[in-house]
């Protein structure tokens, strides 16, 4: 295990410009973009150039909450080719593990060099809640597989493959869910199993994040994986009201619902939503031992551009090749 | 395991009908007990004696992010997180080192096959009964 994670001249794992940033101690922006729920790829071209010149990378969801869209293979492929580096999201939900390893093989052909391996919202929360979830597998199990992949090269069954698929490994955090010790125990097996990278849920308790942090940095977690605390513009106080009462473990400081509740304007509460965000991002930013930023504008990519300027984390670093 | 009962156990494991005695035996037990799933590769001495297949995605290494705050699953509201159960019994009985074990992935073929079985013939490693 890496006991220096930015050591110069470390031995590259990928060769993705995240992990190079990662790696060269650069503080990274990441964003998120859903792929459409047809077959235009215009509208990943367009959000692309929302992102291209303000993050790092960029998250393709797979899928997302269950609801169905462009596979996040063929969007990361879409958006390396608008110039926007990849970070494909693989769920256990919809595939076992023969098609997660041929997924991964392909993604790879494709210069996809970023993955997030999640285990995925269940079924019954999407536009088919009658179909099988699949769950052959869940996201430590998957982070393992690429693993062996990348350093054993080897399939999950252990048979041999000629050339490896060199994927910078990811997976997420849920850094306010109950119960508490078990979401630390989940980081420290998700790093045992060979995370390079953890992505959290949405922060809107920056206390509550930094107990969690402070726990996993006395683990030492902080120098084994790079941990990337997510953000979430919000347009309005429903919007915020709607993920405190739907989405599990999303704890929300009342400061945020007093600050918005009383705009009824919509513009007037969008300015507020991009100034809750812009706090948040940079109070995330003072906290020991956070490698960087993912910024998850659902349904709202057009704002990610105001956002990482008004954080003060623009001009994005450039790597070494 | 002795050769014996390794000698015993794949001579059951070969005759269906026995073998399929020793699962409902099995069952049995372990049904009423421990709201087993029949998944055939018990895990239950690392979860606090709790069957976590009964988790409607199955997960075999902890909770995924649906634990409601009151410790209720988010797919079916009605009932409790089945690793928020395993981690309160888990605290109780003392055995909350046993959860950070990597569970490997689950063997599909032994699905509705006797655990015991496997256990004797060698197949599957004993359970961890120690506390810790």
């Amino acid at each position: 295990m890496d006991t220096e994670l930015s050591a110069p001249n470390i031995q590259l794992k990928s060769g993705s410009n995240l992990e190079k940033l990662l790696r060269a101690g650069e503080f990274v922006v990441c964003g998120e973009m859903s792929p459409p729920q047809s077959v235009d790829s215009g509208s990943i071209a367009k959000k692309c150039s929302y992102f291209k010149g303000y993050v790092d990378a960029v998250n393709l969801t797979d899928n997302q909450t269950a609801i169905v869209r462009m596979s996040s293979v063929v969007s990361s492929y879409l958006a390396l080719s608008g110039d926007v580096e990849p970070i494909m999201q693989l769920t256990c939900r919809d595939r076992n593990r023969l098609a997660m390893q041929s997924d991964i093989l392909g993604a790879y052909a494709l210069g996809i060099r970023n993955i997030l391996c999640l285990t995925g919202d269940h079924q019954k929360f999407g536009n088919h809640p009658d179909a099988k979830g699949v769950f052959d597998l869940d996201a430590i199990q998957v982070v393992q597989m690429v693993k062996k992949m990348r350093d054993e090269k080897q399939f999950l069954c252990g048979e041999e493959m000629k050339q490896e698929p060199r994927m910078f490994i990811g997976a997420a955090a849920n850094p306010c869910g109950e119960p508490f010790e078990m979401r630390i125990l989940n980081l420290i097996k998700k790093a045992a199993a060979g995370a390079d990278f953890i992505q959290t849920q949405p922060v809107f308790d920056v206390p509550g994040f930094e107990r969690w942090m402070k726990v996993a940095r006395d683990e030492g977690l902080d120098k084994e994986v790079f941990i990337l605390a997510g953000v979430m513009p919000v347009r309005s106080v429903k919007a915020l009201l709607y993920m405190k009462e739907s989405v599990p473990g999303m704890r929300i400081a009342p400061e945020y619902v007093k600050r918005l509740e009383p705009i009824t304007e919509k513009e007037a509460a969008m300015e507020e939503g991009v100034r809750i965000a812009v706090e948040i991002m940079q109070q995330l930013r003072q906290i020991q031992g956070i490698a960087g930023i993912h910024i998850m504008p659902v349904m709202w990519e057009s704002i990610t551009p105001r956002l990482v300027e008004e954080a003060g984390l623009l001009p994005r670093p450039e790597v070494g090749q | 395991m002795s050769k014996a009962s390794e000698a015993i156990a794949k001579f059951i494991q070969g005759r269906p009908r026995f073998h399929a005695c020793a699962t409902v035996a099995e069952n049995m037990v372990k049904r009423p007990v421990f709201k087993c799933q029949d998944c055939g590769q018990c895990i239950l001495s690392y979860t606090a004696f709790t069957c976590c297949m009964r988790c409607p995605k199955q997960m075999r290494n902890g909770p995924c992010g649906g634990t409601q705050e009151d410790g209720h699953c988010e797919v079916y509201p009605e009932r409790h997180c089945i690793w928020w159960l395993i981690h309160k019994r888990a605290k109780w009985m003392g055995r909350t080192k046993k959860l950070a074990r990597l569970q490997q992935p689950h063997d599909w073929r032994w699905e509705h096959t006797s655990a015991w079985l496997h256990v004797f013939a060698g197949e599957l490693e004993p359970p961890s009964w120690g506390r810790e």
